[in-house]
């Protein structure tokens, strides 16, 4: 079963590559960027980490790894982080708690809907935090490169 | 550049960049840096640009000290991470000279024209995939991923449709969320062994606004607070225009 998951999570990142119109020849990058994203994830939930660290700890490998492939491809982050990060939207939360909401089950919607606010929150901080780390980190290491990653 | 190009040239080509990056949904850091990067190496000696999603602003000045300034309107908004990727290239090449001011107006306009990537069918199916995966990582049936791939292929198909009528803001994403929840729940009442969860979950998946958040993220590191805000209100109130055509189903459904 879980060879058969990486392989969809593979599959789900060339196809969304394809739904933002990604470079064809940079398909295959957003691909692995989101099978890294979710290994963590799924490997830290299935060791008893909280849903909403394992989401965070996924996007900040998110971050790193499309900075990283931005530079060495010299092609916007922004083609490697989409990819990345959509295999951890909380989904399935989100339609949960629309469906306690319908079916008039006030405080298990509320309870939902934090959480899935709480995930959100964790992927969007994830990416943040990894993405501002990376450039503090480049641009320590080296002043004249900085003119680089902008162009990136 | 030995031979100078007039600042009106340098401007429209400048800002002609920044549209189409704009309109294909590059964050704003981006576009303002390669349109500077675009005007320096045509030799404009101060660049100012100004970019929200709606809208670029531009002034260029020349050694003499005559400056210009545009603004340009962006309407019309969408996906293609592929054009922006080919203007990115073209300024880095402007900028290390390997290209020349009319091979580079001419290559972008060819690159603001060009069908570029994907047709009608790839997407429909790419979309179909998205949602099948994730309906396999849900655990769902086979019969599950078989209808999250097709509800998900006749939303992008929806999203065809739409798009050529130019309606109104997330149209497409409320009716995405309705046909989901719809094909979801009618396929649970046919065979009620399926798990209409699953269905409409994976159905959904197509439909998060990627861009939108990671352009919201990527502008407030960069400062653009205001360009992130609106963007993050934009991906907010399109995951609300999903949940909308969602609700509007499974409201009917449990009164039922």
């Amino acid at each position: 079963m879980f060879v058969v998951k990486v392989i969809t999570v593979l599959v789900i990142g060339a196809a969304i590559g394809v739904l933002y119109r990604i470079p064809r020849g940079v398909l295959v990058y957003g691909s692995v960027t989101g099978l890294a994203a979710w290994l963590v994830y799924y490997g830290l939930s299935g060791v008893g980490v909280g849903i909403v660290s394992a989401s965070f700890f996924g996007s900040l490998s998110v971050g790193f790894l499309s900075e990283i492939l931005a530079r060495a491809l010299r092609k916007p982050a922004t083609i490697f982080i989409i990819p990345g990060f959509i295999p951890l939207v909380p989904g399935g939360q989100a339609y949960t708690t629309m469906r306690f909401l319908v079916e008039g089950r006030q405080l298990d919607a509320l309870a939902m809907g934090v959480q899935t606010i709480l995930i959100a929150g964790a992927i969007a901080f994830g990416i943040f935090a990894s993405v501002t780390a990376y450039r503090l980190a480049v641009t320590n290491n080296s002043k004249s490169e900085i003119d680089h990653v902008d162009k990136s | 550049m030995v031979m100078a190009i007039r600042l009106e040239y340098i401007m429209s080509l400048t800002v002609l960049a920044g549209e189409v990056m704009l309109k294909n949904g590059a964050e704003t850091s981006r576009v303002e840096e390669t349109m500077e990067h675009i005007a320096r190496a045509c030799g404009a000696t101060n660049v100012e640009c100004f970019v929200i999603p709606t809208g670029v602003f531009l002034t260029v000045e020349e050694p003499s000290g005559r400056s210009l300034t545009t603004m340009r309107r962006v309407k019309d908004r969408t996906i293609n991470l592929d054009r922006i990727a080919k203007v990115n290239e073209l300024s880095r090449r402007l900028a290390d000279k390997r290209i020349k001011y009319d091979d580079a107006r001419a290559l972008l306009e060819r690159i603001a024209q060009e069908r570029t990537g994907f047709s009608l069918l790839p997407s429909m199916v790419a979309s179909g995939l998205v949602a099948g995966g994730f309906a396999i990582l849900q655990d769902g049936s086979a019969l599950e991923t078989v209808a999250a791939f097709c509800s998900a292929a006749m939303v992008r198909y929806i999203a065809h449709v739409v798009s050529q009528m130019h309606g109104v803001r997330f149209t497409f994403e409320f009716l995405g969320g309705l046909t989901a929840a719809l094909v979801g729940s009618l396929l649970y009442s046919i065979w009620p062994f399926l798990n209409q969860d699953v269905i409409i979950v994976s159905g959904l998946m197509p439909l998060v606004p990627g861009v939108a958040i990671t352009n919201a993220i990527r502008d407030i590191i960069a400062g653009d607070f205001l360009s992130g805000m609106s963007r993050g209100l934009e991906a907010a109130l399109t995951s609300v225009a999903v949940a909308m055509g969602v609700v509007l189903v499974l409201a009917v459904h449990t009164v039922r």
